[in-house]
């Protein structure tokens, strides 16, 4: 299991991606945007799932996996 | 941790700055107010004639310098826009409706109330309202819609505008009005309200020090992290104005020797517009992503769409005392009080219709 932290454009795109989780299987937490990911203030989703592959939003800014205190970017929308 | 320990003592600082401000010469209760700075601004260049709040303040120019240059060195530096920015100025100017109607931004009345103005307690309480009014609009999927990425002319314009101010300011004051009584006149030296701006701005900018996210990540999230350096802000203030001699507890300041009432600073008691004031401010801000602070903030990092909701603002001061819709020590007026009715109504619609129909 890898740890992903998920930024979105709205706080709305948190949510549907949260359901969309759940509907997938996986549990996700919603919570604010760590400064350490971005300077904005935004609502994210941290999640633990196999890999990224399955993974799509119209919403996503940003995915990213955590290792400790390490972030990888694997994607970027912006 | 690290992030809560950084806005306990980022909102510290700012709580002392504030103190040290008044006592260098600002307005009681007003080390900082990114609204009535903003307003003074408006006054300073010309754009409404209220005489006695007339001022460039160098405090709102160092905020969004020091955030901009701290940006760039910590290459937090991204210029966005494009997120509905006519809506976002509409919203600005009705931020400001509010605000002044109230009289203080949300970082003012954290100062108030650490200065024992219960006043801004009833103000508290209007702008939990709003903002809890913006969160069922967050979670029912309200959305400006995304950014995108900017060029680097339009994410350095804001900052630009504030240095051109500053250079006016400096060189060729004789351009700019200069208040010669009341909150106006009263100001700390220039360079020392620049400095305090730019050392805010870069604290603001670490931090994400935000009066309206600190209050919504409590009740989205029980994350009580932003809402830290809001505490703080207040704890070292208070103590700052006990030390002092500005802390005085109440409604009011009491009686004076003449039997009349000595009003808080900048201030005044009708409870309900207080209230409605601040719930218009709470509810334009989360609609916003942020207090006016945070969007000054935003601004200097490069986001277009602050910047306009700056300008809304800006705008909006002119308005407020061109229109005689702004409140003052005795109190609010008629034109204001609709004003304030009219601005609430108007963010309703703005969140209504920007509330996503189908469901998540």
């Amino acid at each position: 299991m890898q740890t992903y932290i998920a930024t979105f454009f709205s706080h709305f795109g948190a949510i549907r991606f949260g359901k969309q989780l759940k509907e997938m299987g996986l549990s996700g937490k919603l919570m604010p945007v760590p400064r350490r990911v971005s300077s904005s203030c935004g609502t994210c989703v941290k999640f633990q799932a196999e890999s990224d592959t399955a993974i799509h939003s119209d919403d996503l800014e940003q995915l990213f996996l955590v290792n400790g205190e390490e972030l990888t970017m694997l994607r970027s929308n912006i | 941790m690290k992030e809560k320990r950084n806005l306990l003592i980022g909102g510290g600082i700012v709580g002392a700055i504030a103190v040290a401000l008044v006592m260098l010469g600002n307005p009681k209760n007003m080390g900082f107010c990114i609204a009535c700075f903003i307003r003074d601004i408006a006054g300073g260049v010309g754009m409404h004639g209220a005489a006695i709040v007339q001022y460039v303040r160098p405090e709102v120019i160092g905020l969004v310098c020091g955030a901009f240059i701290v940006a760039l060195i910590k290459k937090d530096f991204a210029p966005r826009g494009g997120s509905s920015p006519l809506t976002r100025f509409i919203l600005g100017f009705g931020v400001m409706v509010g605000a002044l109607i109230f009289l203080g931004c949300p970082l003012r009345m954290a100062l108030r109330i650490a200065g024992g103005d219960l006043n801004a307690v009833v103000g508290l309480a209007g702008f939990i309202v709003g903002i809890l009014v913006g969160i069922f609009f967050l979670k029912k999927g309200f959305s400006l819609g995304r950014a995108y990425k900017q060029n680097q002319l339009e994410g350095v314009a804001m900052t630009g505008i504030n240095v051109a101010l500053l250079v006016i300011l400096v060189a060729f004051p004789s351009l700019l009005l200069f208040s010669e009584s009341g909150p106006g006149s009263m100001r700390a030296d220039m360079w020392i309200a620049l400095l305090a701006g730019l050392v805010v701005g870069a604290i603001a900018q670490r931090t994400r020090l935000c009066m309206v996210g600190g209050l919504r990540d409590v009740v989205l999230f029980k994350d009580w992290t932003l809402v830290c350096g809001f505490i703080a802000i207040i704890v070292i203030c208070a103590i700052g104005n006990i030390a002092t001699g500005n802390f005085h507890l109440g409604f009011t300041q009491g009686l004076n020797e003449a039997g009349e009432v000595i009003a808080q600073p900048v201030a005044h008691t009708q409870h309900l517009w207080n209230f409605l004031g601040m719930t218009v401010v709470g509810l334009g801000s989360v609609l916003l992503g942020g207090c006016p602070l945070r969007q000054l903030i935003l601004a200097g990092e490069g986001n277009s769409d602050s910047a306009i909701a700056v300008l809304g603002m800006f705008v909006g001061a002119a308005f407020c005392h061109n229109f005689k819709l702004a409140s003052s020590g005795a109190g609010t007026t008629p034109n204001g009080r609709i004003a304030c009715i009219v601005m609430l109504v108007v963010m309703l619609g703005i969140a209504a219709y920007n509330t996503k129909k189908s469901k998540a």
